[in-house]
């Protein structure tokens, strides 16, 4: 049976196991945060202390981290078109009543001054102050994406983990061994998408299994399991990017010619990390997402040139002291009664 | 009772809701996003945060046993079956009409992924988590690689006394280094993990094993020169010259295998820079103590250890200027905030040493030992600049962005097209499970969690253990 993952890798002996994956498809996404917690509930993750902050985004979780392994990232593109604005500002005309939709572009991290926030115009809505129907049609930017770790065929946290404590299942996913890490956090930088992360109480750095315990049972991940719409799915993967490929092409078919797979489908010297075991369908560009546009494992682009600078210029750096000292020891003292004097000086050293 | 009273009360309009009391401005949030950082970090600290979780613990996927051993799970088709693969999006539906044309998807792909750069919506990577003692340990591991080329090149002059002295500065050098590593670690009981295995293409796993090869080779020079067995004691000072090559300059490689732009970009650089401070640190270290131990002046080897100190301080200081040149929008990292000022700080106090020394003349030596602190604290400042630089480089989600799309189109000339990498994972080395090997990892993780047990820290729960049992991938 061929892997996608070099065989080698493969820690756990299964006959009947193939590469297991997600397929998220952003198209479908509602952004309703089931998959964050069933995944909390499965495997018995903490609180992150997040809440809603006025003027702040509704995406209160923030991002992936040691706690949180599924994450609905809101891409809060909402300010509203100039197409929009022009149909809001003919409904305020004609006496609908209001203020024109204005929500921060950024992600909701900085609201520029005066402008209402999300909060303020549901608020004010419930007080007949404005037309949440007009506010919601301009939302038409909004985008959700539930994230989670890629589970790359080339794992940046993989390779940098010293205490072998993150390994390649059976299912070609990759899992951290909680009884094995000791939280040295070089995974952490180590990872192009920003998803391992550790724990600052726990002290070990945690990230997303694909329900490895689920999965050796015959079941699927919890996150899967709860999404309503099917936005995640899970299955083999070979036939996940099938269904993806179609997904796209019927997408094209509908006129959505901006949406794309990513991390599955390139060609081979274009992939992301060699593939990644959980792809997503987009279509916005990569970083309105927060994700890169390119990524592989940084030990494998980066160690061996490294390397080879980093110890040549060490073995230099001796042989450069050496040859300082040689000099040094050949270069003639000086005459007269001062030379005399430092040369019985250092007779005495030498004794 | 009070719940009885509470149902009495007839449910309010919502049309009669009262407009909401005015607003408390320490509700808002905080306009810079510094404070805002401040806040979530506040708000995210123990004493507010309820972390424990309902069951088990945290940081690792929930622990349950069986009631039955084998039993199959209820309601539940085998093999996944359940899952395969959508419940909603049958034949029926139009969710994938369309054929599967893969062709037509890499090219969409490649739009996708190349097409204009749009706002970046962070964070893309996180930073990294290593605090003060790694900026330190880099440090002191430096001035102990530094003084092992001294030493090397003392016995290669024919100073053996100053080499003899070189080896003990290399070996006080290198003590402070393991409690500064374990002190870092998320869990310190279990520091032992770090010699489990044994993996190349790691350099943390690399640089805790020569680590421990430089500690035991310096502690064993020594030894034999205490000993009275001085040619021992050169052929250790003169190995753990080699290792003290890797111990100096896998500092930069670390760094230089991460995601953080500016620590990435700088991959070639980053090794040689950190071997230049190694050395310039090691040498001063030794010079000092060789002064204080009684070296006159006009040796030899006394003239020798200034020039290499400047000499590798010259170089540190070009290397680092050609570094920030080539950089471009990720060097900008190095230049604001505390690290900023650290490697500015590393900079002039380099400088103020190589000024010293020229003037050395009419100063006396004087001027140049307080040439040799300088570069010793000039040393510290650029470990410090080096580290906390990354941290704010992997906050900078622009640049970060940036970096990932000069491997897909050149948008930026000093990015550069997508390298290829050297390394695959298909070069890994095949796994060992079995045999000594095996057991060897097996008996290392038990040790680590009974340290781990014995200083207090255990598992709440027991059968919590993950896996149970070593598991490795092929290194």
């Amino acid at each position: 049976m061929t892997t996608h993952a070099s065989p080698t890798e493969i820690a756990v002996d299964r006959a009947d196991a193939k590469r297991m994956g997600f397929f998220t498809d952003t198209t479908v996404c509602i952004g309703c945060k089931a998959c964050e917690v069933a995944c909390k509930q499965w495997n018995d993750l903490p609180a992150d202390g997040a809440q809603f902050v006025r003027g702040g985004s509704y995406d209160h979780t923030g991002a992936l981290n040691a706690a949180t392994w599924r994450h609905v990232r809101f891409v809060e593109v909402a300010e509203a078109t100039p197409q929009a604005r022009e149909d809001a500002a003919e409904r305020l005309a004609a006496g609908a009543g209001g203020r024109l939709p204005q929500i921060p572009a950024n992600g909701g991290r900085a609201a520029s001054d005066g402008a209402p926030d999300l909060v303020s115009i549901a608020e004010a809505g419930a007080n007949g102050g404005v037309d949440v129907a007009a506010a919601v049609a301009a939302m038409d930017e909004w985008v959700f994406m539930s994230d989670v770790c890629k589970h790359c065929t080339n794992a940046g946290c993989l390779d940098a983990c010293p205490t072998g404590a993150l390994i390649r299942t059976e299912f070609e996913t990759v899992v951290l061994q909680p009884d094995v890490c000791n939280g040295c956090g070089y995974c952490v930088p180590a990872c192009p998408f920003g998803v391992v992360a550790r724990d600052h109480e726990d002290g070990r750095a945690a990230k997303c299994t694909l329900c490895y315990d689920r999965l050796q049972d015959g079941l699927e991940p919890a996150c899967a399991k709860a999404c309503p719409t099917d936005s995640i799915q899970f299955g083999a993967y070979d036939e996940l990017v099938a269904i993806a490929a179609r997904r796209v092409g019927e997408l094209h078919a509908r006129g959505i010619e901006g949406a794309y797979l990513y991390g599955a489908g390139d060609d081979p010297d274009e992939e992301l990390a060699g593939g990644l075991g959980a792809f997503f369908l987009l279509t916005q560009p990569p970083e309105s997402y927060g994700l890169p546009a390119q990524a592989d494992s940084p030990i494998q682009e980066n160690v061996v040139p490294a390397t080879a600078a980093a110890f040549g210029a060490g073995l230099l750096a001796a042989a450069g002291a050496a040859a300082a000292f040689v000099l040094a020891g050949r270069r003639p003292l000086a005459r007269g009664p001062r030379g005399l004097a430092t040369r019985a000086a250092i007779r005495r050293w030498q004794r | 009772m009070s719940d009885g009273d509470e149902r009495d009360v007839a449910p309010r309009s919502l049309h009669e809701t009262p407009a909401p009391a005015a607003v408390d401005p320490s509700e808002e949030p905080p306009a810079a996003s510094a404070e805002r950082e401040a806040r979530w970090v506040a708000d995210h600290t123990s004493e507010t945060r309820d972390a424990s979780p309902a069951l088990g613990t945290h940081g690792e996927p929930a622990a349950w046993q069986r009631a039955q051993p084998g039993a199959p799970v209820a309601l539940q088709r085998d093999r996944w079956a359940d899952a395969a693969w959508s419940f909603l999006y049958k034949h029926d539906t139009r969710y994938g009409d369309a054929p599967a044309d893969l062709e037509a998807v890499a090219q969409a792909n490649r739009r996708g992924r190349g097409g204009e750069i749009g706002p970046v919506h962070g964070p893309v990577i996180n930073a990294p988590v290593w605090t003060w003692e790694v900026p330190l340990y880099f440090w002191f591991g430096g001035v102990a690689a530094g003084s092992s080329f001294v030493s090397l090149a003392c016995d290669l002059g024919g100073d053996r006394r100053s080499a003899a002295i070189a080896r003990k500065v290399a070996l006080a050098a290198v003590l402070p280094a393991p409690p500064l590593l374990i002190a870092d670690l998320g869990r310190p009981a279990r520091f032992l993990n770090m010699l489990r295995i044994f993996k190349p293409r790691s350099p943390m796993n690399l640089g805790a094993w020569s680590l421990v090869a430089f500690s035991a080779l310096a502690g064993s020079a020594v030894a034999a020169d205490v000993l009275r067995r001085p040619r021992a004691g050169r052929a250790f000072g003169a190995a753990n010259a080699v290792v003290g090559g890797y111990l100096g300059s896998y500092t930069g490689v670390l760094l230089a295998t991460t995601a953080v732009p500016l620590w990435a970009r700088s991959r070639l650089l980053l090794g040689p820079i950190f071997v230049c401070t190694a050395a310039a640190t090691g040498a001063a270290a030794t010079r000092l103590t060789l002064v204080a131990a009684g070296l006159p002046d006009g040796h030899p080897t006394r003239t020798a250890l200034g020039n290499v100190e400047a000499g590798a301080m010259m170089t540190e200081l070009t290397l680092a200027t050609l570094n920030e040149r080539r950089l471009g929008r990720a060097g900008r990292s190095l230049e604001e905030g505390t690290p900023g000022v650290l490697f500015q700080i590393g900079k002039w106090s380099v400088r103020a040493g190589l000024a010293l020394r020229l003037a050395r003349g009419p100063l006396g030596p004087r001027a140049h030992h307080l040439a040799s602190l300088l570069y010793l604290g000039g040393g510290l400042a650029f470990r410090y600049a080096w580290v906390g630089a990354g941290r704010t480089s992997a906050r900078d989600d622009e640049a970060v962005a940036r970096m990932a799309r000069g491997a897909v189109t050149v948008d930026d000339d000093r990015l550069g097209r997508r390298r290829e990498p050297r390394l695959r994972s298909t070069l890994r080395r095949p796994l060992t499970r079995a045999g000594a090997v095996g057991a060897y990892t097996e008996a290392v993780r038990r040790a680590s969690l009974l340290v781990e047990r014995a200083l207090g820290r255990s598992e709440p729960t027991p059968g919590a253990e993950g896996t149970g049992r070593s598991v490795d991938s092929g290194h």
